[in-house]
């Protein structure tokens, strides 16, 4: 009675049901009440009489609330839980005992945990960069590197939510540790860090110097979304060869 | 018959009720907080668990190794930047700090809740209030592994040194100095942690929970400050940086930053947010049902 | 007769649909499962043994979800962890209570059938909703399900692809005696179909109840196969207890000992209870000494005959 199911249709399938699975009211309240405090900052200094140089203070917000803090948090939660909180309560097993290939549920699981991280970080950044009056340029480049951030980060989370059992204490090592110290000790560490390839497409496109900023925009851009596609066959990979509960 | 004068004797007579001593409350506290100080270690469990909190100690206690390094290869010739103020240290405790709140915190309290030990806890001798103080002995106690630790390594190593305090008082004022700066650090980055992660009941959003709250407000208030050119006095909702600011008042010194901040407001601003750590974790506890 | 784990199985007479030649499945230091081999055809196969012995791993290991240390595993001819036709036509039931929280009971049953490839998923998972008694209409998440109804949604799960091969881990657990009688005629009905169902359980009345073909598993190795009362035969070690009801039990114990009958016996006033290793020449004679000696005989019963004996007897071997 039952058949094989394409890649196509299995994906969708996958992508259906996470992205239900993801949404959930207590989240999407945390998650959004982040982005008004992040609103609230790009106000305030947008605002602000006494800024000296009105695009370096909009460029810093942007980078430092945004790409240090939003971005990979958002990324983090959903991505994580994608495939994570069905390996870790066994319920993979509803997805895995399935004759389907194995690289659609990666994608399909990956791209739900895109489609509710990014509206819940471009739109709140992107509202900040406009309060915080850094004109367009400002405005298309948070835009961008939003869109960059968001999918590298959630391929190298999904992959983590496969590998480790606490993938979102893991992920915030990679942040905090990985990103916010090592990678500022060396070139191969800082081309390891998503976050010098955000900031470099902020630096590239407003002129602003930032830390671990000094790509030109097109390796900015290309080397995290290989880095995503390359995360992402890994985890199909790991998916194939892993026990399941 | 042989035998007959040998004595019989019974060794097991299967179950029997306890009828030595009881510890009381005072030993279950003593034993939930030794129990979570070993379970946040990762102590008798597998190594993959005891990852995390050894990576944590490792990278507090680096950059005090590190400096004793230089005080035994180049003593004397250590000035300036290559010789930090005592209250200077704490600056590197900054990221062990804040990763030990985001791992402690949310395996003492959370998990609890999730499996169900929580009732088990309140069948016991403990109420809430006993239960909280033993969790948060055993948060406060690995916090200060992090915090207290390296500060208290390096002092004594450059007393080794010859290149402490001279005598013994001055020593014994910068210990105490040292003690009570880390004490508070540790105070305000436990009630923060625990309150943070008592809104979630899963130990993963604890974990970003406790970020957001300690990193996601200091990169706000700083942004606000140093960028938007706000009011200084803002720096007082600063969980992760403002208590740090109280070592160097101890030494007489003053943050950078903080220089429009009176000493006081600094005291009062790390009580305000032990008070509202504990604020959470209270109202989140009155009304958890125990069953 | 020594018990192996490597057990000679008399082929059977439909070829085997689950083949497990010398699997040994280990966790580091850990040995869950230990040279198994067996082999399973259509109809219904409980798989026996106390909590920890390996039944769970065991399933895992057929379906794929965990290879195998050594040895090898194939369902309906393939293996299923490589395979990606067989996984369509093996049904699982997991022991695991987690499900996608956030769907309903259809929603649940119809994913499954979408995954599945089935042609008519919501066709389908309204027939399977009807197999198991629950509301095909009923939107509640299954998140707030009962034990009973969660255990219900998997069964439902598991059959809405009309799969060749059904493994259902603890299928009964949760579920009232009126649905568990209904699951067991189920389970027959799907096994008289030509179906492979392989159904573990710890509970020996269940299992007495799906039919008397048996893998008994205990400490991760498999004590014994087949036909639970030609096990019994089968243990000639172990002596055979019979409880007999007669008018004059005192005489008649007299006389089975004197005619070496029996091997032990105890004496009560209204009857006896004897044990005997040649069960075969007991009942032979049994009746004629009865008669010879003017004693009424109203019951000869076999007291270990039962599923509980024979599996005390295998694993806790008391």
């Amino acid at each position: 009675m039952s058949g094989s199911v394409s890649p196509l249709a299995a994906l969708r399938l996958v992508y259906g049901l996470i992205l239900r699975q993801l949404v959930t009211r207590g989240r999407l309240i945390a998650l959004l009440l982040v982005g008004v405090v992040v609103g609230g900052v790009a106000a305030a200094v947008g605002s602000s009489d006494s800024v000296d140089d009105p695009l370096e203070a909009a460029v810093r917000v942007i980078a430092d609330l945004g790409f240090i803090t939003l971005v990979p948090v958002v990324a983090l939660v959903f991505a994580s839980a994608a495939l994570g909180d069905a390996r870790d309560d066994g319920t993979l097993v509803y997805l895995w005992l399935r004759p389907m290939d194995r690289w659609p549920v990666v994608v399909g699981a990956w791209l739900a945990a895109v489609t509710v991280s990014l509206p819940l970080t471009i739109v709140p950044l992107g509202i900040a960069a406009l309060l915080v009056d850094g004109g367009g340029t400002l405005v298309s480049a948070t835009v961008i590197a939003s869109v960059v951030g968001v999918l590298a980060y959630s391929a190298l989370f999904v992959l983590f939510g496969l590998l480790f059992r606490n993938s979102i204490v893991w992920g915030l090592g990679y942040v905090l540790v990985w990103e916010g110290i090592v990678a500022a000790f060396g070139d191969f560490a800082a081309k390891l860090a998503i976050r010098g390839y955000t900031r470099s497409i902020i630096t590239s496109r407003t002129g602003v110097d930032l830390d671990l900023g000094d790509l030109s925009f097109g390796v900015a851009v290309v080397v995290p979304l290989v880095a995503a596609a390359a995360a992402l066959v890994v985890a199909s990979f790991r998916l194939r060869r892993m026990e399941v509960a | 018959m042989s035998g007959s004068g040998t004595e019989a004797r019974i060794f097991d007579r299967g179950y029997r009720r306890f009828e030595g001593q009881r510890s009381g409350v005072v030993g279950a506290v003593r034993s939930v907080a030794w129990h979570t100080t070993r379970s946040i270690l990762g102590l008798g469990r597998k190594g993959r668990h005891k990852v995390f909190p050894v990576a944590v100690v490792v990278i507090a206690f680096v950059p005090a190794i590190a400096f004793l390094a230089l005080a035994v290869l180049i003593g004397d010739l250590l000035e300036g930047e290559l010789r930090p103020d005592y209250w200077e240290f704490f600056g590197f405790s900054l990221v062990p700090a804040l990763l030990f709140s985001a791992l402690v915190a949310p395996e003492a309290i959370v998990r609890d809740r999730g499996d169900g030990m929580f009732p088990l806890y309140m069948s016991s001798p403990l109420t809430r209030p006993t239960y909280l103080a033993a969790k948060v002995i055993a948060v406060f106690g690995t916090m200060a592994i992090a915090v207290l630790g390296p500060p208290v390594l390096w002092l004594l190593g450059y007393t080794f040194q010859s290149l402490g305090p001279d005598s013994v008082p001055d020593w014994l004022g910068v210990m105490g100095r040292i003690v009570v700066a880390g004490l508070v650090i540790c105070a305000v980055y436990t009630a923060v942690s625990l309150g943070a992660s008592s809104l979630t009941d899963r130990r993963a959003f604890a974990s970003v929970a406790v970020i957001l709250v300690l990193l996601g407000l200091s990169i706000a208030v700083n942004l606000l400050v140093e960028v938007g050119d706000l009011s200084d006095q803002l720096l007082l909702l600063d969980p992760l940086g403002l208590p740090l600011e109280l070592a160097p008042r101890l030494f007489g010194s003053t943050g950078e930053g903080y220089e429009s901040i009176d000493t006081w407001a600094v005291v009062a601003g790390c009580l305000g947010w032990i008070a509202a750590g504990a604020g959470a974790v209270v109202f989140r506890y009155r009304k958890l049902a125990a069953v | 007769m020594t018990m192996t784990n490597c057990w000679p199985v008399p082929a059977p007479v439909a070829p085997p649909m689950i083949e497990i030649t010398n699997v040994t499945k280990s966790f580091g230091d850990v040995v869950a499962v230990s040279d198994v081999t067996f082999s399973v055809a259509a109809g219904v196969t409980a798989l026996l043994g106390p909590n920890g012995a390996g039944k769970s791993t065991l399933f895992r290991v057929m379906c794929g979800l965990t290879p195998p240390t050594r040895g090898t595993v194939r369902v309906l001819g393939a293996d299923a962890r490589t395979d990606r036709a067989v996984r369509g036509r093996i049904g699982l039931a997991p022991q695991q209570d987690a499900l996608f929280d956030r769907l309903s009971g259809r929603g649940f049953v119809e994913v499954a059938a979408r995954t599945h490839g089935v042609a008519d998923p919501q066709g389908a998972a309204r027939e399977a909703l009807g197999h198991v008694e629950l509301d095909a209409d009923d939107h509640t998440p299954v998140g707030s399900y009962s034990k009973g109804m969660r255990q219900r949604i998997k069964l439902a799960a598991a059959l809405v692809n009309d799969p060749d091969v059904l493994i259902l881990d603890e299928p009964l657990t949760g579920l009232d005696p009126v649905q568990r009688n209904r699951m067991i005629r189920l389970f027959h009905d799907l096994g008289d179909r030509g179906k492979c169902l392989l159904v573990s359980s710890h509970v020996l009345d269940e299992v007495a109840r799906l039919g008397s073909n048996v893998l008994v598993i205990a400490q991760g190795r498999l004590a014994a196969t087949g036909d639970y009362r030609a096990i019994r035969d089968l243990m000639d070690d172990r002596p055979h207890r019979i409880r007999i009801t007669a008018d004059d039990p005192r005489a008649l114990a007299a006389a089975l000992v004197a005619r070496s009958l029996v091997d032990g016996l105890s004496v009560s006033a209204t009857g006896l209870v004897v044990d005997t290793t040649d069960v075969a020449g007991f009942g032979r004679s049994i009746a004629v000494v009865a008669r010879d000696l003017g004693v009424r005989l109203r019951e000869v019963a076999p007291l270990d005959d039962d599923l509980e004996s024979v599996f005390r007897y295998l694993v806790e071997r008391r």
